[in-house]
Order: C-alpha cells, then sequence, then structure tokens
C-alpha cells in the first residue's frame, strides 16, 4: 500500500511536466519554451514568369485579359492578376482558379470594372494553392 | 506486480507526455506560392496613307488610283470606300495591344445634309480594282466604329478605331482593313469625298497608342 501511495506521488510529480508541454502547445503567454519549424514554398511547376494581354472595347477599356502559358501542375491553384497604374495603384484585380488545363493553363479575367487601357502601366499576379 | 503497476503507469505518463510533445510542434504546410509581375512599354505609332480604293455601283471605274475616295448612299448609285492601313512598320507584338486608335479622314466635299457614316472591318483581302458586285459579295464583321460627316467642307474627321485596331495588332492576318458606308441603300443623299492615300496632302492618318 505504502509502495503504491509513492508510486502515485511520483506520477503526479511528473504530471506539471507533461503539463508544461501542453501549455507550449497553445502557445500561450508565459510559456517557457517555443519551438518553430520552416518548409519551403515554391512555385507550382517551376513556374517563374507570367505574361498578360488585355482587349479593348472601342472607348480604350480594357474588357478582358488573358493569362496563358501557366504550367498545368498549377491546376487547381488560385490566379489573381492585378492591373496597375502609375505609382503602383490598383486598377482593379480578379481571382480565378486554374482548370480545365491541358499541356498548359489559362485564364481569362474579366471584372475588373471600367478601366481605361491607357492607364494601366502593369500587371501583378499571384499564384497560390 | 507493484514494480509492474509502476511500469504501467510510467509508460502511460511517458505516452501522454509525448503525444503532447507532437501537439506542440507546429508543421507548416508545403503548398505552393508564387508572386510576379509584368511591366508594360507604351508607345505610339502613326500611319499615314494606306491601300484604299472606292467601289461604284454605277461605273466598274478603277478607282484604286483616284485622289479622292467617295461615299454615298444612294440607290443604284452606291459608293463604299475600302481602307486597310499596313500595321507592320509599327512592330506591335502580338501580344501587345491598343490603348487607343483613331483613324483621321480629310473630307474635302461634305454633303449637303450630316449623314453617319459606318466603320465595318472587311472579313476578306480585296482587290485593289474592286467593282461594286465583288465589294456586295465580301463579306463583313460587325461595326463598332462610325463617324457624322457634318456638312462643312475641308474638315479632318477623327473616328475612334480602337476596338479593330486592337484586334489587327493581336492577330495581323484579320486586318483587310474596313468597308466606309451608310450601311443601307437611301434615296437623294450627296457625295462625302475624302482625300485618298493618292493625294498629295491630308491622308488617310491612323494613330495607335500601343503598350506591349
Amino acid at each position: 500500500m505504502k509502495l503504491l501511495a509513492n508510486i502515485l506521488g511520483l506520477a503526479l510529480a511528473a504530471a506539471p511536466t507533461f503539463v508544461a508541454c501542453g501549455a507550449a502547445a497553445s502557445l500561450a503567454l508565459g510559456s517557457k519554451s517555443l519551438s518553430a519549424g520552416s518548409a519551403a514554398v515554391t512555385p507550382c511547376g517551376g513556374l517563374t514568369s507570367l505574361s498578360a494581354t488585355w482587349h479593348v472595347d472601342n472607348a480604350g477599356n480594357v474588357t478582358h485579359v488573358n493569362v496563358g502559358g501557366i504550367p498545368a501542375a498549377c491546376s487547381g491553384e488560385t490566379l489573381s492578376v492585378t492591373l496597375v497604374g502609375s505609382g503602383n495603384a490598383s486598377l482593379g484585380s480578379a481571382t480565378a482558379t486554374l482548370g480545365g488545363c491541358g499541356a498548359t493553363c489559362s485564364a481569362t479575367f474579366s471584372s475588373f470594372g471600367t478601366v481605361s487601357a491607357a492607364n494601366v502601366a502593369g500587371y501583378s499576379f499571384g499564384v497560390a494553392g | 506486480m507493484t514494480m509492474r503497476r509502476l511500469g504501467i503507469l510510467v509508460g502511460v505518463t511517458l505516452g501522454l507526455g509525448c503525444s503532447a510533445a507532437f501537439a506542440a510542434t507546429l508543421s507548416v504546410g508545403t503548398g505552393h506560392l508564387w508572386a510576379g509581375s509584368q511591366t508594360l512599354t507604351k508607345a505610339t505609332c502613326t500611319v499615314t496613307g494606306g491601300t484604299d480604293t472606292y467601289s461604284d455601283e454605277k461605273t466598274s471605274a478603277d478607282n484604286s488610283v483616284s485622289t479622292t475616295l467617295s461615299e454615298q448612299p444612294d440607290s443604284t448609285k452606291r459608293q463604299w470606300i475600302f481602307l486597310r492601313f499596313d500595321l507592320s512598320s509599327c512592330n506591335i507584338p502580338t501580344t501587345g495591344g491598343a490603348d487607343s486608335a483613331t483613324l483621321t479622314l480629310f473630307e474635302s466635299s461634305a454633303p449637303r445634309t450630316n449623314r453617319t457614316l459606318s466603320l465595318a472591318p472587311v472579313l476578306a483581302t480585296w482587290p485593289a480594282n474592286l467593282p461594286f458586285a465583288t465589294a456586295q459579295a465580301l463579306t463583313y464583321g460587325t461595326s463598332t466604329a462610325s463617324v457624322a460627316t457634318g456638312t462643312a467642307n475641308n474638315t479632318a474627321l477623327a473616328v475612334t478605331v480602337t476596338a479593330d485596331v486592337d484586334s489587327f495588332v493581336k492577330s495581323p492576318a484579320t486586318n483587310f482593313g474596313w468597308r466606309i458606308s451608310d450601311g443601307s441603300a437611301q434615296a437623294t443623299q450627296d457625295q462625302a469625298i475624302f482625300n485618298s492615300s493618292e493625294a498629295a496632302a491630308n491622308k488617310p492618318q491612323l494613330v495607335i497608342n500601343y503598350e506591349k
């Protein structure tokens, strides 16, 4: 009986150690330890660049933007396109999920609102998945 | 027996502790992420003079060498203008596009009453000598541009043709120029006469503000 009490005491003494581990898991303030890890975040299909072409109406406003030549490995990922004006101002953005890919993927964006092509200085792209 | 209980207890306690330790490890997802940009180059190209003629329902004369281009809608005397600019000198890649494009026609003789002329893209090649029957047999795209003749002589008329030129830039093989006409035959109108590319001055001119 005495031995059993000692064992129980030992277990109770050890418990705070593991409770401390649990506290670290929740990253609460006052945690005594913290670990961090890292993993490489790479572009899909070795993507290094994209180029787009726009189409305009007779008033010179962008009607839609085509982005092609996207690696097929990017299928299912999300492509965002922003029309950029002077001073890197955003003139309009659109997002699409890449799909229906053959050898490469392509996407057409048409929801930029009314943007004059004359004001567009470039594009910004983002691909995430 | 007691030692066995001790072993079990230590084992269970360590097991729970290890679980807690695993939970404490923050795993980082291995998703994909890429960001990039493309900067556009803006420029202007001006093309003065092109290939032009007009088809005359009344005669079969070769008007490609005329210094004027005539348009009139009168039934059985219709005259349609055909005009094409070669954009190759602009060196705009097919990945580029038009921000704006303006066609300027010099109207040497205006009709007595204002008319609206439509520019329809021609969808096939046409010969320099273009009889009216041949012109009628050609196919045309949807017109996106028009211009009012006004009633004043010797006036430069500017026509916005951005959509068509943007299409020509992206697909040069589809550039067969435009037909300029009233669209439908009417009665008792008079001519609108413009300078052609063979004129000494004030030739048709296309100014393209483009990006590439």
